[in-house]
C-alpha cells in the first residue's frame, strides 16, 4: 500500500470503542473536590463586625451592617451584624474567609451560580 | 511588483482578542507586517494604585486567565522583597509547583490550539482531554481550575496533605505516560510536519536582537530560562530539571520544545511532591509596605513575566507596571511573518502563543492637532459606565 498510515491513526482506530470523555452536563454532573471555592457563606452569630472582609474584598461584594445592641444586667454590650453579599462581584478568591479573624466566613460547594435576575444575586445573611 | 495592504482586525475570526495587524501583500507572499496593540486595554496597572496590596494580588492574577498564577508570584515575590520577609521553604516549593502545574496545563493547551490552527481538530481534542488531568490536580489543590489563588504575600495560602500529593502524583504519571505521544504526533505525523516545518523562522541571532522571550526563543536556540538565569522560590534550592532548547527556529522546534518541557516540568512536580520540605507554609505579612521600588520576575509559560512595584510607605503601592512575555514576543512575531505565505498567519502567530489581554498596557490618545490626553482611574471607569448606559445596558 502506498499510502502512508499516520502516526495517529491507531489512536484514532482505538477511540472508536472508548466511552465518551465527557459526561451529559446537568443531567449528569462530577461534583466538586472538597476545598472547591463556592460561595462565601456568613454566620452573623460568630461576627464581631471588624469590617476585616470589607476592606479586604477585592471585589467590593461585601457589606457589614449592625442589626442591633444590646445591653445585659452586667452591663455588657452584645451587637449583631449582618451581612449583604454580591454573587454577581465576587470572584471567588475566598479572602474574606481567610481574612476574618472570628472565622464566620466559609466557601460553600455551590457552582451553579447563574442566575435570570440580578436581584436573585444580592444575598443577606442575617 | 504590485502589493496591497491586507489589513487583520482588530475584531477578526481567527483572532479571539482583539488587535490590528496591517500585512503588506505580493499574491500570497506577506513582504511586510505591521503590528498596533491597544484594543484590549483595561486598565489594570491604574487600578492597582487604587488598591491595597492584598486586593491588588486577585486584580493581577487577573491580568491574564492562562498565566494567572505566574502574575501572582512575580507581585507577591516583589512586595515580599520590599516588606523584607522570606517565605519558609515549603511555601516555595509549593509556589513552584503551582507554577509548573500551570505550565503543565498551558503548554497541553497550546499543543491543542497549534492544532486546531493547522486543521488538525483530532490532536485538539486529545491534548485538551488529557489536560482535564492538570485541571482536576489545579482544583483540589487551589479550590478553582483557573486563578487559583495561591500565592500570597509570605508564601502560599493552602497546604497539600498526604491524600492530596498522592493524588497528584498519580495524575502526573498518567500525563507523563501520555506526553511521549503528542511528541511523537508532533514532530512526526507526516502531514502536521509538513505543515509546519520551515515556518515562521527565527534564526537565533535574531531572537536575541529582537528579545524574543520563553519557548519561542528557546526554539530558536537561545538557553534562557528565569528559573535557572535568576532562580526565584523554590528554584533556589537546586529543584534540578533542563532548559529544553531546538537550534530549529520554526513552528516545529516550537512544538517540540514545548512538549519537551511538558516532561521537565513533570519532573520538576514529582520531585517537588517526593520532596516537600516540612514546616509552615507563609510567615504574617504587615499590611504596610516600607518606601522603596522592586523589579521582580519569574519564567512564565510563555516567557519571562516583569513587574516593577514601587511603594510609598502606605497599603497601596505607586506604582505597578507589567511586562508580560507576549509583549516581548512581537517584534519576533513580525519578523517570522515576513516572506511567509498568507496562510501561514495564524499558525505562525499561535507559535508564540499570544494573550492580548496580558500585553494591553496602557493607551494615551492623540488627537490630529498632537494634544496628549492620559487619563486618571476615575475618568476611565465613569467612561465605562458611561459607554455601556448609553448602550441601554443597565449598570
Ligand atoms: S470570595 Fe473574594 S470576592 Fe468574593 S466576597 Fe469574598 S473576598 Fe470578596
Ligand atoms: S471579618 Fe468576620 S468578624 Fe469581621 S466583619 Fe467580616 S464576617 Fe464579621
Amino acid at each position: 500500500m502506498s499510502l502512508r498510515l499516520g502516526a495517529m491513526l491507531p489512536e484514532v482506530l482505538k477511540h472508536l470503542f472508548k466511552k465518551p470523555a465527557t459526561v451529559q452536563y446537568p443531567f449528569e454532573k462530577i461534583g466538586v473536590p472538597k476545598g472547591f471555592r463556592g460561595r462565601p457563606v456568613m454566620d452573623p452569630n460568630l461576627c464581631i463586625g471588624c469590617q476585616m472582609c470589607v476592606k479586604d474584598c477585592p471585589s467590593e461584594a461585601l457589606e457589614i451592617h449592625k442589626e442591633s445592641e444590646a445591653t445585659d444586667e452586667a452591663g455588657k454590650v452584645s451587637k449583631k451584624f449582618s451581612m449583604t453579599f454580591y454573587l454577581d462581584r465576587c470572584s471567588h478568591c475566598a479572602q474574606c474567609a481567610e481574612i476574618c479573624p472570628k472565622k464566620a466566613i466559609h466557601m460553600n460547594s455551590e457552582f451553579e451560580d447563574a442566575a435570570f435576575d440580578r436581584g436573585a444575586l444580592k444575598i443577606v445573611y442575617k | 511588483m504590485s502589493t496591497f495592504i491586507l489589513p487583520v482586525g482588530p475584531q477578526h475570526p481567527a483572532l479571539k482578542e482583539p488587535t490590528s495587524f496591517r500585512f503588506m501583500v505580493d499574491g500570497e507572499t506577506v513582504v511586510d507586517a505591521d503590528l498596533r496593540l491597544g484594543y484590549n486595554h483595561r486598565g489594570i496597572e491604574k487600578g492597582c494604585e487604587e488598591r491595597t496590596y492584598i486586593q491588588d494580588l486577585y486584580l493581577l492574577e487577573r491580568v491574564c486567565g492562562i498565566c494567572s498564577n505566574v502574575h501572582m508570584t512575580v507581585f507577591a515575590q516583589g512586595v515580599e522583597k520590599l516588606m523584607g520577609i522570606e517565605p519558609p521553604k515549603r511555601g516555595l516549593f509549593i509556589r513552584c509547583l503551582m507554577g509548573e502545574l500551570e505550565r503543565v496545563h498551558s503548554h497541553l493547551l497550546w499543543l491543542g490550539v497549534a492544532g486546531h490552527e493547522v486543521g488538525f481538530d483530532t490532536f485538539f481534542m486529545y491534548t485538551w482531554r488529557d489536560r482535564e488531568i492538570v485541571e482536576d490536580i489545579l482544583e483540589m489543590i487551589s479550590g478553582n481550575r483557573v486563578n487559583y489563588g495561591m500565592q500570597t504575600f509570605g508564601g502560599v495560602r493552602r497546604d497539600l496533605d498526604e491524600m492530596q500529593i498522592k493524588k497528584a502524583l498519580d495524575g502526573i504519571a498518567a500525563l507523563k505516560a501520555r506526553t511521549p505521544y503528542y511528541l511523537n504526533i508532533g514532530a512526526s505525523e507526516p502531514t502536521l510536519v509538513a505543515r509546519i516545518a520551515g515556518v515562521g523562522v527565527l534564526p537565533k541571532a535574531k531572537a536575541l536582537e529582537l528579545n524574543a522571550a520563553g519557548p519561542t526563543t528557546r526554539a530558536s536556540g537561545v538557553d534562557f530560562d528565569v528559573r535557572k538565569d535568576d532562580p526565584y522560590a523554590g528554584f533556589g534550592e537546586h529543584i534540578p530539571f533542563n532548559i529544553v532548547t531546538d537550534e530549529g527556529g520554526d513552528v516545529l522546534a516550537r512544538v517540540v520544545v514545548r512538549a519537551k518541557e511538558l516532561m521537565e516540568s513533570y519532573n520538576i512536580c514529582e520531585y517537588i511532591l517526593k520532596n516537600l520540605p516540612a514546616g509552615d507554609i507563609r510567615v504574617k505579612a504587615p499590611r504596610k509596605v516600607p518606601e522603596g521600588e522592586v523589579v521582580s520576575r519569574a519564567e512564565a509559560q510563555r516567557g519571562e513575566c516583569i513587574h516593577y512595584i514601587r511603594s510609598n510607605g502606605t497599603d497601596k503601592p505607586d506604582r505597578v507596571k507589567v511586562r508580560a512575555p507576549t509583549l516581548a514576543n512581537w517584534p519576533a512575531t513580525l519578523y517570522m511573518l515576513r516572506g511567509g505565505y498568507v496562510a501561514d498567519i495564524p499558525i505562525v502567530m499561535a507559535a508564540i502563543d499570544p494573550c492580548l489581554s496580558c500585553t494591553d498596557r496602557m493607551a494615551i490618545i492623540t488627537d490630529p492637532k498632537g494634544n496628549e490626553k492620559v487619563w486618571n482611574w476615575e475618568t476611565l471607569r465613569q467612561y465605562g459606565i458611561d459607554f455601556y448606559r448609553k448602550r441601554g445596558i443597565k449598570l
